[in-house]
């Protein structure tokens, strides 16, 4: 299956390249990489979703079998938040709550231990980039 | 005289109180990663490189290729005294250094890893420094076409030297190459795969690249896994020096172990772990009591610590002479002296005589600092072990965050850093392999430049491939390499290499 995503891939990036111009042999275009690229990209997936496809196959269901993915889907929810509300709510902010969401989405701790640790990585955070390496952090709406 | 001359000029950079400072914290940090096991040299990398733009380009690869031999001395600790590999190029070292331990010979065993290392390592840069000038005047013979074989040939190394499917393996670097060649078209300025998003003009940035696909994966990958206390093996870790006859025992090892990691070193895909692996292998077979190994013999220690640190000097070889990669970690250092605008290559040496020595003479004084960090204060390196992960994990997506958005000041590398933080967990989920598709995506662009430049010199003709030597011997080892793997007796050596190395 994850072949099959692969050789699309690779198709997609051929037409693309074919859109943005082969050139020919002698002087080569801006597509000219991404046909051959795309080109070996999709044989390659092809040749091994023949291979995989032809093969019995148990470690699909086993892939995710007692594993807590639960809490790596709970870290992205929580890293792609920290990514839409960066500007809007400012560094300090986000970059706290995200630490108290992670100390609690990772392994549940003591809600005062998760804010004691968000407030000391983000002092720490600004202090290192903010004050010392003056990174200019966007201060957001309520204005830190 | 010359060459005296320059390392007098290496020792001058090296020593400046700036470059001291980083050349330690380097060092610092890498045996630091080295300790905690979960977190691999290309993780840390990544995740220091955008702080390391603002320092000059040889102090932050003087701390960059700190972390990176740093990472081989302290990956031995927790191998001897917990049985947990702190890296990948100490999973050997488990074998004899733990089964010392518990005999009480903790101390011998540590003592003499980091005696092995400092002098691998120490032997690697004298190899380094005569031997990359010789390379890099045999590199004066490389035009586009040579450029590009040796490339191709290069990933191919890389892909055939990582564990798990070849196919898989080639795939990603194919991919990586189409990655990589996003942004401008190099000679018409067109705009290529940006689909209308501005920050996508100059392509996908290195950093937030590459710290998805190490950074955010490692941790994704190790938050799903049930976070255990790590037991410590409760021993006394006394008699760090070796006695005479540990040293007798040891010293063939040692020397043997500087030779073959040198030379994994340069090959392409080779590194550390290989390194480790082939010298306990050698160790073995040399000994009078091949028995022993496994239950405590100080050769099985001395060889492979000497050999994984002994590589890490070997792999900047190809980088500085020829701006080739062999592996991920000088991938990312090549990737940071793009960032400061230096291309390595054949005029690297000429061209920049600061860095170039800076760096050779930064890991004498490296290796020196190694040595004092890792013997003396090995009780408070153990300490660090009962650092929890669930402290140790937040703080690394932060430091991902934060390094992600300080590159350009730009909310977008944060949403590009979790795309492949993703990508990359599900590659690990699913046996496809992270290190040919970093190689591709960095030699991309150098790729995409010498085979239009090779094709525009031949006019069109594809046999400007096969009629210079260099070249033609170039695709046909790549093409031996690939071919070799469908017989069945080269593909179980290959799966014996490549066991247990997910990194390179």
């Amino acid at each position: 299956m994850a072949s099959l995503i692969f050789v699309l891939v690779g198709l997609f990036v051929c037409v693309k390249g074919y859109l943005l111009g082969f050139g020919t042999y002698h002087t080569p275009g801006p597509g000219f990489i991404f046909i051959v690229g795309g080109s070996l990209l999709s044989i390659l997936s092809l040749i091994d979703l023949i291979i995989t496809s032809g093969r019995k196959n148990d470690s699909k269901k086993t892939i995710w079998l007692g594993l807590k993915w639960q809490k790596v889907i709970l870290v992205l929810i929580a890293l792609s938040a920290y990514a839409f509300f960066f500007e809007r709510i400012g560094f300090l902010t986000s970059t706290f709550l995200l630490i108290v969401i992670l100390f609690e989405a990772i392994e549940s701790t003591r809600w005062w231990i998760a804010v004691l640790g968000g407030l000391v990585s983000t002092l720490m955070a600004h202090i290192i980039f903010n004050v010392w390496l003056k990174v200019p952090f966007p201060s957001g709406v309520l204005g830190f | 005289m010359d060459l005296l001359n320059q390392v007098l000029l290496g020792f001058s950079i090296v020593l400046s109180p700036i470059n001291l400072l980083y050349c330690f914290a380097g060092v610092v940090i890498g045996t630091l990663i080295g300790v905690l096991p979960g977190i691999g040299p290309s993780a840390t990398l990544s995740l220091l490189l955008p702080f390391t733009l603002k320092a000059s380009p040889v102090a932050s690869l003087i701390m960059l290729a700190g972390i990176y031999y740093g990472a081989q001395y302290g990956g031995s600790t927790t191998s001897i005294l917990v049985n947990i590999p702190g890296e990948a190029a100490s999973v050997v070292t488990c074998l004899d250094g733990y089964q010392m331990a518990r005999k009480g010979r903790a101390g011998a065993a540590l003592g003499m890893s980091a005696f092995g290392s400092f002098i691998g390592g120490t032997l690697s840069v004298v190899g380094l420094m005569l031997f990359t000038p010789v390379l890099a005047s045999l590199a004066f013979k490389f035009g586009p076409p040579e450029l590009f074989c040796s490339m191709c040939c290069g990933l191919t190394m890389v892909a055939y030297l990582t564990s798990g499917s070849l196919l898989r393996a080639l795939m990603m670097a194919s991919l990586g190459v189409i990655l990589g060649c996003f942004g401008q078209d190099p000679e018409t300025g067109t705009p290529r795969f940006a689909f209308g998003v501005p920050d996508l003009m100059d392509g996908i940035g290195l950093v937030p690249f590459v710290m998805g696909l190490f950074g955010i994966s490692e941790v994704l990958s190790n938050i799903e896994k049930s976070i255990s206390e790590k037991e410590i093996f409760e021993t006394k870790v006394k008699g760090l020096l070796p006695n005479l006859q540990d040293w007798k025992n040891s010293i063939k090892p040692i020397f043997r172990g500087s030779f073959l990691g040198f030379f994994a070193g340069i090959i392409p895909g080779g590194g550390p772990t290989i390194s480790s692996f082939i010298s306990y292998a050698v160790e073995k077979k040399f000994s009078k009591h091949p028995e022993k190994f496994g239950t405590g013999a100080i050769e099985g220690v001395a060889g492979p610590e000497t050999a994984n640190n002994a590589a890490t000097g070997g792999s900047f070889i190809p980088l500085f002479a020829l701006g080739i990669p062999p592996n991920v970690p000088m991938a990312l250092l090549l990737g940071s002296l793009i960032m400061h605008g230096v291309i390595p290559g054949p005029l690297f040496m000429q061209k920049n005589p600061d860095i170039y020595w800076g760096v050779i003479t930064s890991m004498y004084v490296g290796n020196v600092m190694l040595l004092i960090l890792n013997l003396p204060l090995i009780a408070i390196w153990v300490q660090l072990l009962k650092v929890p992960y669930k402290i140790l994990f937040p703080l690394i997506l932060l430091l991902c965050c934060i390094g992600a958005y300080t590159v350009n000041n730009s909310t977008f590398d944060l949403y590009v850093m979790l795309l492949f933080g993703v990508a990359g967990y599900l590659m690990r989920k699913y046996d496809f392999q992270g290190a040919p598709l970093i190689l591709g995506y960095i030699l991309g662009p150098m790729l995409e430049i010498s085979l239009r430049q090779s094709l525009l010199i031949s006019h069109g003709k594809f046999s400007i491939f096969v009629t210079s030597p260099i070249a033609c011997g170039a695709i046909i080892f790549a093409l031996f390499v690939i071919i070799s793997a469908l017989f069945p007796v080269f593909k179980k050596r290959r799966e014996a290499i490549t066991k247990e190395d997910d990194e390179i």
